[in-house]
């Protein structure tokens, strides 16, 4: 009996997963191709001449839905398959029109005019209009999900003509147009979505119910066509035959979703990939001696910084400003850098390089022991002094935080006060400590919600971190207007000249010391050209050729 | 008694050998600061990750430390916290056990409940929850080791009290008015604690592995104290320089070898059914 209920579930298991192999077939166009080009090996060119790149990258998200595209990765996908109306096409700088053509902001900053592209189509040969970028916007703002808060500030959107977009914001935003770049602001192929059950009705959250459509394809104006999604596994990416601009002469995407840095390493130098995302200090390494493939070791804006409470009952002698000036002079940057691992960087402060409106680096020569200890005796700690340094069991881009305040212990060290470290869970106190603002002397680190440099201000007095820091708006109110000053200035020239003004206030004071711009690492083989990290996307596709 | 003892040397290898090892790691301990050539805590980045040498026999670690002199003195904190766990654990259980055995009736079944409350939870992560919610130092990690580990001691005692308690030589003292503490204390107690000391034994190895284990997940001692298992943990980021987690864990893996020959040649000495044999 046991042996046949066992023979039954096999041949059902079976007949399931022939039926869920003939589904991804089907939905693909290319079906046939797909099986040619598994079969041929998926690097190096195969026979029919067409190119295929195998890119590998790491997981933690189940859905390529743009409206809930939040995570690292997916953006990945989304870039190529999908296009918003201002894109980062380098690592820094400003945004730039991508399906926007012009944009104009109103006088008081609440009004955003923009004029799209003409000539605009969909993968499905739908033209591109203003109800499309409409549509996408609120669905992803009613859906209620994770990027949902990247809408906070758009009030209204008004489609006066076919190509004409005007947003009404809440309030005067500079960091919209960063926003809109934001993969989960993409715009989507409305008559398809709506087809395949999406809605932008305030109700969307729960009435919409396209995601599973738009997690087996794509329906954008990108270069690309998502033709199957195995969550956790593999993605494919095959070139949308209209699209709209001039691609790229790469026919089709691997993504193959494998984290382990080990495995990335191994595959990347046998040639089974062509990318890899997740390299690490200790793999690159090892890929070193490897030939045809090349490394890029580069910062990204994951910031790990020190925090000094201002409030003395919290901080004790840390929230003494002249003992904070001398912990700023005591660590040793140079050495922080080596322990993160190559690629890393000091930022000038609390806007990381990379940003519109950075100062670039801390100065190299910052660091100097004995003007530290002087400092520290100008505060009245001649002898220095003893404090809990408490950190917590997270990482930053795989840097542990224990690690950083184990560096700084011995940095403190060097001036006489002996930080005692004490490590407390995230889950069991630390996190809630963190928010309260009751720490007081802590190492964290801070990952950008979106790639603008206003996310930053939230490091003011007043602001979201700053409160954690026991900084209120009252003890620096100049600083303090500097972050509305900021929100309001949408002109790009005048919003680096206030981002420069916050930055040297906060060179040498404040509760904050930012240490160090944790470093990405990708290798990838040398027959591509136009491998970059990129900061919002992971990895832009769009602009890899095969040489 | 010390008869047995050399014979057990002679006629065990595997019992000398853990001496040995123990010794080895006890003398180590004690004597860290005159053999260890390095501060285990002082970092030099200029000599991060070195393959061992000459100069550093186990290499360095990712903040340049040497880990033959973190080894040496992470000893310490290992043997500190196994013998120190089983001992008190070891103590509370005894007494625990030995009163639930023999006053009996409510009282027993009252305590023993309470005990195997403690058991039907998964020692580990009872140990984690204990650690994450106290906060992580070496007192709060030996804390939870002893409040997972009593109550197999206090288990233990009991069943071995009951049986005792029914020999003759306690029904004599009680007929000739002996206090029942008295009883628990001059009678009872001495002889029914060589089952007790045998698991002890036993149980440091366990205890060092365990400690480790809490370590490695981030629950023992605060960085930078030389920890093994804490050290283990920071190697695991360094899949190619094998020296970082594989010589502490080469001294977490010797120590408890070492503990567990211990315990099994003391079990053939003092369980009273093996005895024969010599």
């Amino acid at each position: 009996m046991k042996k046949k209920l066992l023979a039954m579930t096999l041949c059902l298991a079976m007949a399931f997963s022939c039926v869920a192999c003939g589904g991804s077939k089907e939905s693909g166009d290319a079906a046939a191709t797909t099986g040619a080009a598994e079969a041929t090996g998926e690097t190096a060119a195969d026979a029919s001449g067409s190119n295929t790149v195998v890119v590998a990258m790491g997981g933690g998200f189940s859905t390529l839905d743009p409206g809930y595209v939040y995570e690292k990765y997916p953006p990945v996908v989304v870039t190529a398959c999908y296009e918003n109306l201002f894109k980062f096409y380098t690592n820094d700088g400003a945004p730039e029109p991508c399906l926007a053509d012009t944009y104009e902001f109103s006088e008081d900053g609440l009004t955003l005019t923009v004029k799209l592209k003409d000539g605009v189509t969909f993968a499905s040969g739908n033209k591109m209009t203003s109800a499309d970028v409409a549509f996408s916007i609120n669905h992803c703002k009613n859906l209620q999900g994770n990027p949902s808060f990247m809408t906070e500030t758009i009030e209204s959107i008004e489609t006066p003509d076919e190509s004409t977009v005007v947003f009404h914001l809440t309030q005067a935003d500079s960091a919209i147009l960063s926003k809109l770049t934001y993969s989960a602001l993409a715009v989507l192929d409305s008559a398809v979505v709506k087809e395949n059950g999406g809605t932008d009705a305030a109700d969307a959250a729960t009435a919409d119910t396209a995601q599973a459509y738009l997690d087996t394809t794509s329906a954008g104006s990108g270069m690309y066509i998502m033709t199957s999604y195995i969550p956790d596994d593999e993605i494919i990416l095959e070139k949308n035959p209209n699209y709209w601009g001039e691609g790229t002469n790469v026919d089709k995407y691997i993504i193959k979703i494998q984290p382990d840095a080990n495995t990335q390493m191994m595959t990347l130098s046998m040639g089974d990939v062509d990318v890899a995302l997740n390299m690490t200090d200790d793999t690159i390494a090892e890929l070193e001696s490897v030939e045809n493939v090349e490394i890029l070791n580069a910062a990204t804006k994951t910031v790990g910084f020190v925090m000094m409470n201002m409030n003395e009952t919290y901080g004790g002698p840390v929230s003494n400003p002249k003992v904070q000036q001398a912990i700023r002079k005591a660590i040793d940057y140079a050495g922080v850098q080596m322990i993160c691992g190559q690629g890393t960087l000091t930022p000038y402060d609390i806007i990381q390089v990379g940003f519109m409106g950075s100062k670039g680096e801390r100065k190299t020569d910052y660091t100097n022991v004995e003007e530290a200890k002087k400092l520290l005796a100008e505060a009245g700690y001649p002898n220095g002094f003893d404090i809990d340094l408490t950190v917590t069991d997270l990482d930053m881009e795989g840097i542990l935080l224990t690690d950083l305040a184990q560096k700084l212990k011995d940095d403190l060290a060097q001036i006489g006060i002996n930080a005692n470290i004490v490590a407390q869970p995230w889950a069991a106190g630390y996190g809630d400590a963190y928010r309260d603002g009751t720490l007081g002397f802590t190492v964290m680190y801070w990952g950008i919600d979106y790639n603008d440099p206003n996310v930053q201000l939230e490091f003011l007095p007043g602001a979201v971190v700053g409160l954690r820091a026991g900084w209120t708006a009252e003890m620096n109110p100049e600083l303090a207007a500097m972050y509305q000053e900021t929100m309001n200035a949408t002109d790009n020239d005048a919003r680096i000249a206030i981002l420069e003004k916050i930055q040297d206030a906060m060179y040498e004071d404040g509760p904050f010391v930012m240490i160090a711009q944790a470093p990405a690492h990708i290798g990838y083989n040398t027959r591509l050209d136009g491998v970059a990290i990129s900061d919002p996307y992971a990895l832009d596709l769009t602009l890899i050729n095969v040489k | 008694m010390l008869n047995s003892v050399k014979k057990l040397f002679k006629s065990n290898y595997l019992f000398t050998f853990g001496v040995m090892i123990c010794l080895a790691w006890i003398i180590a301990a004690i004597l860290a600061p005159v053999i260890a050539p390095y501060d285990p805590i002082v970092q030099d980045l200029s000599l991060r990750l070195k393959p061992p040498s000459a100069q550093h026999w186990f290499g360095t670690d990712n903040f340049g430390r040497d880990i033959f002199s973190r080894v040496i003195y992470g000893g310490r904190y290992s043997l500190l916290a196994g013998c120190l766990t089983v001992v008190i654990a070891g103590f509370i259980g005894t007494f625990y056990g030995a009163i639930a055995g023999y006053v009996g009736g409510w009282v027993d079944n009252v305590m023993m409940r309470i005990s195997e409350m403690i058991l039907s939870f998964p020692s580990l992560i009872l140990a984690m929850i204990i650690n994450a919610v106290m906060g992580s130092n070496l007192f709060n990690t030996m804390f939870a080791l002893v409040i997972v580990a009593w109550p197999t001691y206090a288990r233990l005692m009991r069943s071995v009290v009951l049986s005792v308690k029914e020999n003759e030589y306690v029904t004599a003292s009680e007929a000739l008015g002996a206090s029942k503490v008295r009883i628990l204390m001059k009678e009872i107690i001495p002889n029914s604690i060589s089952s007790v000391l045998i698991m002890a034994t036993t149980d440091i190895g366990n205890q060092i592995l365990m400690f480790s284990t809490l370590s490695f997940l981030g629950l023992g001692s605060a960085p930078p104290t030389p920890e093994w298992g804490m050290m283990v943990s920071d190697g695991v980021d360094y899949f190619n320089k094998f020296w970082v987690a594989g010589f502490p864990g080469l001294a977490i893996f010797t120590m408890a070898v070492g503990a567990n020959f211990i315990g099994d040649g003391l079990r053939d000495l003092l369980d009273p059914k093996l005895r024969k044999q010599f």
